[in-house]
C-alpha cells in the first residue's frame, strides 16, 4: 500500500504546491514510485511547476468512470518515478465536491499502485480540505516566517482538529455531548476544538480519556518555508511546542526551507528548483527534509482519519 | 493540551526543580518569547484574554522562583502537596551554572591548554631511558617515534594540534609509509619539530629516519 502524505495549511503562497513536486522529485530520486495529486480542486496548476503544458487525462476522466482506476490517469513527467494526477481537467465548479466523490478520491487514492503518494492541497479550511487531509498518513502543515501566515496555519490546523474530534465523538456515539455543547454556544458558532476537548473531559471523564486516548494518535509534522536568515531560528520550534502543548495530538518540526530568489526562475522556467539548483541552501534543505519524512515512515503505519481504515 | 493553570511554575518554565537562578531567568526569557504581545506565534493561538491569563501565570511563576524566600515557601508547599519530591530539591543540587565570561584563561579545550598539557607531560615524565635508546641505535623507524609518544602518554591528534604538523603526515612518518611521506626538504623539518618536542636531538633522530626511509626504499 502507497504511503500517503497531505500537504496543506497556510495561506496561498506559502509553497505548498511547490514544496509537494520537490519532495515527490527527490523521492523519486530516491527511488521511490511516486505520485503527486493536485487535489487543490479548482485552481490546479501543479503540472506547471512540473512543465508539463497540457494535461490531457486526470481527475474528471475517473470522476466521469471514463476509466475505471485512478491509476489510469496518472502521467509520467520528465522525471523517471515520478507521476502526476492532475485535477486540470475538471470544471470549474470541481472545489464544491460532492461528498460521495470526496469518500470516492479519498478511497481510490488509498489503492493506487505507488510507493509514495503526496497530495497538494488548496487554501483554505472547507470540508474537502480537510478530510483530504486527515485521510493521508501523514499530515505535512507548511508555513512562512510572517504573522498573517501562521495565523492563517494555525487556524488550519485547529480545524483540522476540530474537524477529527468530531469524527472521533460521532463514531464513538459521542454525538448526543456535541448537541449539547453546539446548543450552548450561540447559533452557528463553532467552540474552538480545544473548548470541546475540554467540556468532554469535564462533564464525562471517560469519554473524555477515550477521545485524548484517539487525539494522541495524530502525529502531524510542521515545516517552515521561506526562511529567512536574519529570522529567529527556533521560531519552528517554539510553534511545535506550542502545539504540543495546547493539543493533545503530536507534532514534529521538519525544519526549515531557506528563501531564494531563484524559486521565482524555477517556477518561470518550469523546471523543479531541486533539479535546477540541486547545490543551493533550499535545495540541501529540501533534501534533509524529505529524508526526514522518509525516516520517520515506518512509525506510523496508519492512516490519520476514520478513512483509514477502509 | 495542558491548560497552563495545572501546570506547576517549574513546568510552566519548562525547568528542573533544582535550576539555578540564571536558569530560571533564561527559561522564563524563552517562554516570553513565545507568548508575549508582539510574539508571531501567539497572535495565532490565543485570544488576548487566554494569552493575558498565560502572561499572567508566567509573571507569577517567574517573581516566586526568582525570589529565595518565596520559591522555598513554594517547594514547600508542592513538597506537602506529594507533587515534587523532596530529595530532588537536595541531592541533585548543583553547581550554580553562573554566566560564562567572554574572555576566559581556564577554558578547557581551547588551544593554549592543550599546548600547556602536553608541555608538562613532557616536562614532568622522565623518558630518557626510551630516548636514550632510540638514539642510541643507527636507523629510528616510525615505529620508535610512536613508541616514544606512546611511553609520554600523548596521542597523535595532539602532537598535531601542537605542532600543526598534518595528521595525514604524522601517520605516514609514524608507520613508515614511505609512499605517503613528504618531499625529503619537508619531511625533515616535520621530524625537526617532532624531535624538538619531545627534546630529542634533531640532527640524529633526521639522519637515522632518512637512513631507515633509504634502507626500506632499497629493500622494496
Amino acid at each position: 500500500m502507497a504511503r500517503i502524505y497531505a500537504i496543506g495549511g497556510g495561506k496561498g503562497g506559502s509553497g505548498k504546491s511547490f514544496l509537494a513536486a520537490n519532495f515527490g522529485a527527490l523521492f523519486a530520486r530516491q527511488g521511490h514510485n511516486t505520485v503527486l495529486v493536485d487535489l487543490d480542486l479548482g485552481g490546479a496548476n501543479l503540472h506547471s511547476l512540473l512543465g508539463l503544458r497540457q494535461v490531457k487525462k486526470g481527475l474528471n476522466s475517473y470522476l466521469n468512470k471514463s476509466v475505471s482506476d485512478l491509476s489510469a490517469v496518472a502521467v509520467p513527467t520528465e522525471i523517471p518515478n515520478l507521476h502526476l494526477i492532475s485535477s486540470v481537467d475538471c470544471s470549474l465548479e470541481i472545489g464544491n465536491l460532492f461528498y460521495a466523490q470526496k469518500v470516492k478520491i479519498i478511497h481510490a487514492i488509498h489503492r493506487l499502485p505507488f510507493d509514495t503518494v503526496l497530495i497538494d492541497l488548496g487554501a483554505g479550511s472547507t470540508y474537502n480540505v480537510l478530510d483530504f487531509f486527515l485521510s493521508a498518513h501523514e499530515g505535512i502543515f507548511v508555513f512562512t516566517p510572517e504573522p498573517t501566515s501562521i495565523q492563517n496555519t494555525v487556524q488550519f490546523i485547529k480545524a483540522v482538529y476540530l474537524r477529527r474530534v468530531k469524527q472521533i465523538l460521532k463514531h464513538y456515539a459521542f454525538s448526543n455531548v456535541v448537541k449539547e455543547l453546539a446548543g450552548e454556544s450561540e447559533a452557528g458558532l463553532v467552540r474552538s476544538p480545544l473548548d470541546i476537548v475540554d467540556r468532554v473531559m469535564i462533564k464525562d471523564p471517560d469519554r473524555g480519556k477515550l477521545l485524548e486516548k484517539e487525539l494522541r494518535k495524530l502525529a502531524f509534522k510542521l515545516v517552515l518555508n521561506q526562511y529567512r536568515k536574519h529570522i529567529d531560528e527556533t521560531l519552528g520550534n517554539k510553534i511545535e511546542k506550542v502545539c504540543n502543548r495546547h493539543f493533545y495530538a503530536g507534532f514534529q518540526f521538519l525544519g526549515n526551507i531557506a528563501y531564494d530568489e531563484r524559486v521565482h526562475n524555477s517556477v518561470l522556467a518550469k523546471t523543479l528548483f531541486v533539479n535546477k539548483y540541486p547545490y543551493t541552501p533550499t535545495s540541501t534543505d529540501l533534501k534533509q527534509v524529505s529524508e526526514m519524512m522518509l525516516k520517520n515512515a515506518g512509525k506510523t503505519p496508519s492512516a490519520i482519519g476514520k478513512y483509514g481504515e477502509v | 493540551m495542558e491548560r497552563s493553570e495545572n501546570l506547576n511554575y517549574y513546568e510552566l518554565l519548562e525547568i528542573p526543580v533544582n535550576a539555578s537562578s540564571f536558569e530560571v531567568r533564561q527559561a522564563y526569557r524563552s517562554v516570553l518569547s513565545i507568548y508575549e504581545e508582539d510574539s508571531m506565534i501567539s497572535d495565532a493561538f490565543f485570544t488576548d484574554e487566554e494569552r493575558n491569563a498565560i502572561l499572567r501565570r508566567i509573571e507569577e511563576a517567574f517573581s516566586t522562583l526568582i525570589d529565595k524566600s518565596q520559591r522555598a515557601a513554594y517547594n514547600k508547599e508542592l513538597t506537602a502537596a506529594g507533587i515534587i519530591d523532596a530529595s530532588l530539591l537536595e541531592k541533585g543540587k548543583r553547581k550554580s551554572k553562573g554566566p560564562i565570561p567572554l574572555f576566559s584563561l581556564k577554558k578547557t579545550g581551547g588551544q593554549e591548554s592543550l599546548f600547556a598539557r602536553v608541555k608538562s607531560l613532557i616536562e614532568k615524565k622522565d623518558f630518557t631511558e626510551v630516548s636514550e635508546e632510540i638514539l642510541s641505535k643507527n636507523l629510528i623507524s616510525g615505529k620508535d617515534l610512536e613508541r616514544l609518544r606512546k611511553h609520554v602518554g600523548i596521542a597523535v591528534d595532539e602532537i598535531f594540534e601542537v605542532t600543526r604538523i598534518s595528521m595525514k603526515v604524522l601517520t605516514a612518518i609514524e608507520s613508515d609509509d614511505v609512499a605517503s611521506l613528504p618531499q625529503t626538504f619537508y619531511l625533515k623539518n616535520f621530524l625537526k619539530a617532532y624531535a624538538e618536542l619531545f627534546k630529542l636531538d634533531s640532527g640524529k633522530v633526521i639522519g637515522g629516519y632518512l637512513e631507515n626511509i633509504a634502507r626500506l626504499n632499497n629493500n622494496r
